[in-house]
């Protein structure tokens, strides 16, 4: 990982704190414990993939990262300041956005009111907001044409996109993508995740992305950590983790 | 000329239940409580405007301390006993049962403070103006209407043009996702508890300068709710509103044919003709959720 990160800064060693950062991350959901003293660290810049089957703990995990759920134990650190049990809000206000699993969007809303509402939920200034919004659609072109439509008659990826879209409008340094890719066709998910990483790589996003299909994430991804029961298991580069039969087999 | 005369008085109750029903379904259909004290809202709500405008405070401080009052119940409700019983998984029919007791305790004290029987405002409003032959109607009828058509406006533009309203709208959708969106759920259901409980405040008023008042009167407006809501769709507040001028119409027109003891059933008919040709109602745009 060092090796990587030193390749990307020129060679200059890591002196500053990593932008997002959990310790000893404990929680669960009525006593039955989901995350157990748990360590992860979201370097600037890169997209972290996070592969594990159902039940490891990885949508917990992003939602005790954004405040959803609280922290039984450990600490979660934003640009080496702590915000554990910050709510999504001010965490939104910091720069981390989260893209929730399923579809993201409210079925009784068009789209524009959704970028609208989204954008006045985290408090985007109101001459900002025309703005923001052109921005994400030329990140995501397709989404103008259906801007106007209800979110209860999109499609699949229409709806992933513009769960993504918005959560885009707060200009986040951090992302936080709960498989997005979940109920998509292998070519949509390029789609999807195509102008994303482009996104990432030229503002220098950092961006943590938990998904099933692990193929396709290798292909975006700087690095990879595999989750099981609640721990981190692997850790490492995509490549070794294709090289590595015996876990690619098992993910 | 009798089922013109009807059809006028008709409109008017329509209009009152319209606005009691909109109230209800804003707020079932926001945050899924079942809120039956809603009935006990409209009841405080007259009773307070009966109260000052007794005690000579005048009209116009009796229409402000009655909204405030049904604003305070309806929001005293969702944070003192709602929401503690959510925060303990409390299941759909605690809520229930929760909210009817509150509805009966309120009915009780209000039955102690201002007695049992009918009481009503006299005013020249409520009196009957003849429009043609055998057709008479108050100046109260017009003012009902007029009510109605201006709130259900208003309630349209705020849901659909201001960013409380669409979070509202999307409350109803999906609380857990309106906090991944960084807002604050209880925070909006007590905003639509404030308002839902807000729109009985002209049918209480204008029930207090009418018909009359007695405690038990909650429990009629509840009925008519929820059978508005359920008629009108559920989740639709335009549906709600239609479905309260269809009752207050039919339960008048009723009186041509039936006795006047029989105006409930045919709420309940038209109710049991709905749930069993459009179980969703007439605008409900989902049969499930």
């Amino acid at each position: 990982m060092s090796a990587q990160q030193d390749q990307r800064r020129g060679g200059a060693p890591i002196l500053e704190a990593p932008i997002l950062e959990a310790r000893g991350l404990t929680t669960g959901y009525g006593g039955a414990l989901v995350l157990e003293d748990l360590d992860i660290t979201l370097h600037e810049g890169e997209v972290l993939c996070l592969i594990g089957h159902n039940g490891a703990g990885k949508s917990t995990l992003m939602k005790t990262l954004f405040g959803l759920h609280p922290a039984e134990a450990g600490e979660i650190r934003l640009r080496g300041e702590p915000v554990t049990g910050a709510d999504p809000k001010s965490l939104s206000k910091a720069g981390i956005a989260m893209v929730p699993e399923g579809r993201g969007i409210f079925p009784s809303l068009t789209v524009n009111e959704i970028f609208e509402m989204g954008m006045w939920a985290v408090g985007v200034p109101e001459d900002e907001r025309a703005e923001r919004r052109d921005w994400v659609f030329s990140i995501l072109p397709v989404i103008a044409e259906f801007r106007h439509r209800r979110a209860g008659t999109l499609s699949g990826g229409q709806a992933q996109m513009v769960s993504i879209g918005r959560a885009l409008l707060g200009r986040p340094r951090i992302l936080l993508l709960d498989e997005p890719s979940i109920g998509l066709a292998p070519k949509l998910f390029q789609d999807l995740l195509a102008p994303i990483r482009e996104l990432q790589q030229r503002e220098g996003l950092s961006i943590l992305l938990v998904e099933q299909n692990v193929r396709e994430a290798l292909k975006i991804s700087d690095r990879v950590e595999v989750m099981k029961s609640g721990r981190m298991i692997w850790k490492g580069l995509p490549e070794d983790l294709a090289d590595n039969s015996k876990l690619m087999a098992l993910y | 000329m009798l089922w013109l005369q009807l059809t006028f008085t008709g409109l008017q109750v329509g209009a009152l239940y319209a606005l009691t029903a909109a109230g209800f379904s804003l707020i079932f259909g926001a945050t899924r409580v079942f809120h039956f004290a809603h009935g006990a809202a409209f009841v405080l709500a007259a009773y307070v405007f009966y109260w000052a405008e007794t005690s000579g405070l005048g009209m116009v401080a009796g229409i402000v301390l009655a909204a405030l009052a049904a604003m305070a119940f309806g929001v005293a409700m969702d944070r003192l006993v709602y929401a503690p019983i959510q925060r303990h998984e409390g299941s759909f029919f605690t809520v229930f049962v929760a909210s009817f007791g509150i509805g009966i305790a309120v009915q009780n004290v209000l039955g102690m403070v201002f007695g049992r029987s009918f009481v009503t405002i006299s005013t020249g409003l409520s009196r009957s103006v003849k429009l043609m032959d055998g057709v008479y109607v108050s100046p109260l009828a017009w003012i009902a209407v007029a009510c109605a058509g201006l709130f259900f406006v208003a309630l349209l533009l705020f849901l659909n043009r201001t960013h409380v309203g669409m979070a509202l709208r999307a409350l109803a959708d999906s609380p857990e996702l309106i906090r991944a969106y960084g807002l604050d759920p209880r925070r909006l259901s007590s905003i639509a508890f404030a308002l839902g409980s807000l729109l009985v405040v002209p049918s209480a008023v204008i029930t207090a300068l009418g018909s009359g008042l007695n405690p038990t009167l909650g429990h009629h407006v509840m009925l008519i709710s929820l059978a508005a809501t359920i008629v009108g769709g559920i989740g639709s507040i335009g549906g709600a509103l239609v479905a309260g001028f269809i009752l207050g119409l039919a339960e008048n027109l009723a009186l041509v044919v039936f006795e006047s003891q029989w105006t409930e059933a045919v709420t309940f008919a038209i109710l049991f003709l709905v749930i069993l040709l459009r179980p969703a109602g007439l605008f409900g745009r989902h049969a499930t959720r």
